[in-house]
């Protein structure tokens, strides 16, 4: 099954991103965004990881007043998992807790373009999950009836009513399908350059192409982060680096039990408007929606893979989406892939974030393991840590999404999100 | 037409769109790509890399040899979903009509 | 306007008719679509995404997307890539009500200065919907296929001793030497006919295309024509070269790899320099070489220095066939003028009339094949943009992997040719060792 989270992680492949194997010699540019000028000897707060989760929570501490933020990014922006997802944005988990989140993070999603000045092309056009087998039809229902209690207003539709959203589909082994219409999608890249530029607007100093080379804990507390650029000294420090989170816990000898997926997904040519919803199928993990531009975007997840910071693209990938997709939507069929490429999820056993300060190291806070989902929790996650952080009380999810849960520091979540799709 | 000087058809980016993004800050090939969308059209960037690249050399104030190109992404060239569709390595699922290995 | 020369009947054929635009129209089984379209004097078959720009056709050899248009039902696809069939139908594409005189033309007159659709109406929740229902209903190309494809073909597998990608004279000299040499041998050409920039070249023409393909054919090598090299997987069954034809897929296992994709045009940095009428020298010079046809009478080919002894060449030929030609530096092109096809270029020195541009650009090293197989490339916008770079004996620097001709830096179809024979013998010579 497509989504169940492996409990042990799998065999883990030691090559790096191989993403600029090309490129003659080591080149990073000098430039930083925005102007940020010389990295500073010290800040109140350090986030390491200029993705969605790291700029979103720097901006939620600015907007508060808390400007006296660096945040660091060891390429440019975007080119971690933000910049390679799907642009899906559900409301349709398995728990209550992240539904909940979800509701929230809609709601700042189709503010966004707004409030923060760039278009990010939020759509809600729904998401259709269709499954094949009884099994997955009792994990639809356990979940809508969940989803119902919370205000999602899913609901299970007979496989006619399915293709009356999506004519294309061919409905041959399907028996069921849970359509929400207020989940949606948008366009990744913008919101990440939406939170830099107001955040910098705000006083936060984003340095791109600075990879963090240690970190040194200091006599009452906080790091000096070492890097290229120089040295700054954080007072608090947020690991917000997705799947490299467990590598710079590890300089301060944390141990944080995620581990990198890769995960493909490809493009299509620009077609005119015709797919209104995400449309997912639970067999396959198979999923795809049509972006702003007009390209049928999707990917399929490929069991059985093991743990890798490799991001190369694969013909198994290519050719197993092929056959799902043209198999949904046999009109698909002439339909030409452009580009495919690849992003890490950062899995965590149980399938839920990793969130608050490291057991034992009060100045040292993750925002990771959002096994894909990062940038759909985003919003929500960078608002909640920018309440906290800022003298607010912390919200039950830095209570519940603890690091200390894994060894028995702390309760375990009860439920594990068994929903990670795509 | 009004005097655009096109760079990337496929995307419609103009020498100007290019200007106006380093101006924002955004120099690194990847960025510029993902900024102005050139390179990410039906030609994936065949023919407006080397004329973009080239490009960004000057306005940066770089040597040429220190641009690198952006990742080259399979496939490429338009490939139809039906002929990937039978590809011999496609994972095959336990529902799947000539399933060999299943998930 | 652009007409058939009758020097070339003998090769053409017999007539046949496709539709273009609702309209019936003489082509030749010989000719591309885009061949035929133009000498009928088909002028806009779509319009850009953004700008809604007019876009026609630009190289003329599958690289650029100026030619997409809907054909025989299937949408985004290359008119100049697809051999006239009769009864083919051509429609135009992402234009209300026509390509031609198209309605949201007037986008490109209101952001003349350009567009940042990023911050686009983001100053109000009312607007920026608005902004968001209009930019999807004007998104995408083409619309989706008339029915589903007729049949999922099986894939083809081969395994040689070297495999060869691209099939213009550099490709062609690799290929024939390696298979002389009696190394299994495969060449993937994605042009409907190989040749490349033999095809292209007054100076070598139809003729030397189809002898050296021939010699590759007698000498052994297996020419997969129309085919394209779409990526090089590492990971993937030890490594597999996956390329498309028309009717399959094929994976190729090779021990030894040639390189000799060539180089793109380009188009140059000059205002209105997509305006329909402007074309690549390369496609004027196929246009008069391949099919006979002469792509306009008055013909200004707008040059850089580097090109400056094939610029010459082409401008010698198109004067033979009957055209008017002037050269222009690209530093003194300034503008392009015409409604729905070019009537003049502006220059520092003046309006010069003209129906048809030549842009003559450094072609640009077709690289990013190599660069999947992990071969370094580097930036030198003299030899064209990113180039392999190859030692003395033509290997690049992943093992196994080798580059000849244009894509290790523009040399044109005579030197790449000579170029190619080489590397073919090094790699021959390289892998002797497999014989005993």
């Amino acid at each position: 099954m497509a989504t169940r989270q492996p409990t042990q992680p799998p065999p883990f492949d030691e090559e790096e991103d191989a993403s600029r194997a090309d490129v003659s010699g080591e080149i990073r540019l000098p430039a930083t965004l925005e102007g940020a000028g010389p990295l500073p000897d010290r800040a109140e707060i350090v986030i390491v990881g200029g993705g969605v989760v790291g700029l979103a929570i720097a901006y939620n501490l600015a907007r508060r007043g808390l400007g006296d933020v660096v945040v660091i990014e060891r390429g440019y922006l975007a080119e971690g998992a933000s910049g390679r997802n799907g642009g899906g944005v559900r409301q349709q988990w398995s728990t209550e807790l992240n539904i909940r989140l979800m509701q929230e993070s809609v709601d700042l999603c189709r503010r966004f373009a707004v409030d923060l000045g760039v278009n990010v092309w939020f759509r809600q056009g729904g998401y259709l999950f269709l499954a094949r087998t009884a099994r997955e039809v009792a994990r639809l229902d356990k979940n809508i009836a969940i989803q119902n209690r919370c205000g999602v207003p899913t609901r299970m539709l007979e496989p006619g009513k399915a293709r009356d959203i999506v004519p294309e589909l061919d409905l041959t082994g399907i028996i069921a399908a849970a359509y929400n219409p207020t989940d949606g999608i948008l366009f990744p890249w913008p919101f990440l350059w939406g939170y830099a530029r107001q955040a910098a607007a705000h006083g936060v100093r984003i340095f791109t192409q600075t990879p963090v080379g240690g970190l040194e804990p200091q006599k009452g507390g906080g790091y000096l982060v070492h890097t290229p650029r120089g040295a700054v000294r954080a007072r608090r420090l947020i690991n917000a680096t997705g799947a490299w989170s467990p590598k710079l816990a590890q300089m301060i000898g944390v141990h944080v039990p995620t581990y990198p997926i890769r995960h493909e997904i490809c493009s299509s040519e620009p077609l005119k408007p015709f797919l209104r919803p995400m449309v997912s199928e639970l067999t396959s993990g198979l999923y795809c929606s049509q972006s702003m531009r007009g390209e049928i975007v999707g990917g399929v997840t490929i069991p059985g893979h093991g743990s890798t910071y490799g991001m190369g693209s694969t013909l198994e990938f290519l050719a197993t989406y092929a056959r799902r997709l043209v198999r949904l939507m046999p009109i698909l069929g002439e339909i030409k892939v452009l580009r495919q490429w690849a992003g890490p999820y950062d899995q965590s056993p149980d399938g839920n974030p990793i969130l608050g300060a490291a057991p034992g190291h009060p100045d040292f806070f993750l925002a990771c393991g959002f096994v894909g989902h990062g940038f759909m929790m985003a919003p929500i996650v960078g608002k909640l840590y920018g309440e906290w952080l800022t003298g607010g009380e912390p919200h039950e999810i830095f209570a519940r999404y603890t690091l200390g849960r894994f060894s028995g520091g702390a309760p375990p979540v009860p439920e594990k999100e068994d929903f990670n799709i795509g | 037409m009004a005097g655009k000087i096109v760079l990337c058809r496929c995307e419609d980016v103009t020498l100007a769109d290019l200007e106006h993004c380093v101006s924002r800050g955004y120099q690194d090939i990847e960025e510029v790509k993902r900024y102005t969308g050139f390179g990410t059209g039906p030609c994936q960037g065949k023919e407006c890399l080397a004329a973009v690249a080239s490009q960004l050399a000057l306005l940066t104030d770089q040597s040429p040899a220190a641009i690198p190109p952006f990742t080259s992404r399979p496939p490429l060239a338009p490939t139809p979903l039906r002929l990937l569709a039978r590809d011999p390595g496609a994972h095959r699922f336990a529902d799947d009509p000539d399933s060999e290995r299943s998930s | 306007m652009a007409r058939r020369l009758p020097g070339h009947d003998a090769v053409r054929g017999e007539a046949i008719e496709v539709r273009i635009a609702d309209t019936s129209v003489r082509a030749f089984p010989d000719e591309s679509i885009a061949a035929a379209a133009i000498a009928s004097g088909t002028r806009v078959l779509a319009r850009s995404l953004k700008y809604h720009r007019p876009r026609t056709f630009f190289c003329f050899e599958g690289h650029c997307s100026g030619c997409l248009v809907r054909l025989s039902g299937v949408p985004n696809l290359r008119a100049c890539q697809a051999a006239c069939a009769a009864g083919a139908e051509v429609e135009g594409q992402n234009a209300f009500p026509s390509a031609e005189v198209d309605l949201l033309g007037a986008v490109d007159f209101l952001f003349s200065r350009g567009m940042d659709h990023h911050t686009l109406m983001t100053g109000s929740s009312v607007l920026n919907r608005l902004a968001n229902k209009v930019v999807r209903q004007l998104s995408g190309l083409g619309k989706l296929p008339d029915r589903a494809a007729a049949e999922l073909p099986e894939v083809a597998v081969r395994t040689v001793d070297v495999c060869v990608i691209g099939g213009g004279p550099a490709g062609l000299a690799a290929a024939t030497a390696t298979a002389r040499a009696g190394r299994s041998t495969i060449l993937v050409d994605d042009q409907l006919r190989p040749g490349g920039s033999l095809r292209t070249d007054p100076r070598t023409g139809r003729r030397a295309a189809e002898t050296r393909w021939a010699d590759a054919a007698v000498a052994g090598v297996e020419v997969l024509a129309r085919s394209t090299a779409i990526g090089y997987f590492p990971e993937d069954d030890g490594g597999v070269l996956a390329v498309s034809s028309p009717d399959r897929l094929y994976r190729i296992h090779a021990t030894s790899w040639i390189w000799a994709t060539g180089g793109y045009p380009v188009n140059l940095p000059f205002p209105d320099n997509d305006r329909p009428g402007v074309l690549a020298a390369r496609a004027v010079g196929r246009l008069l070489v391949d099919h006979g046809i002469l792509g306009g009478d008055k013909v200004c080919i707008v040059e850089v220095p580097e090109v400056a002894v094939d610029a010459a060449a082409l401008a010698a030929a198109l004067r033979e066939a009957g055209a008017e030609v002037g050269r222009i530096e690209l530093a003194s092109a300034t503008g392009t003028r015409g409604r729905s096809w070019v009537s003049a270029l502006d220059t520092l020195g003046g309006k010069v009339d003209c129906d048809l541009i030549a842009v003559a650009g450094i072609p640009a090293p077709a690289s990013e094949g190599p660069r999947q197989q992990g071969c370094k490339v580097v930036l030198d916008p003299p030899a064209g943009g990113f180039r392999v770079v190859i030692d003395e004996h033509g290997r690049t620097s992943a093992p196994g992997v080798w580059a000849c001709g244009d894509v290790t830096g523009y040399v044109g179809p005579a030197a790449a040719a000579e170029h190619g024979a080489r590397v073919g013998m090094n790699v021959a010579m390289a892998t002797m060792a497999v014989d005993w």
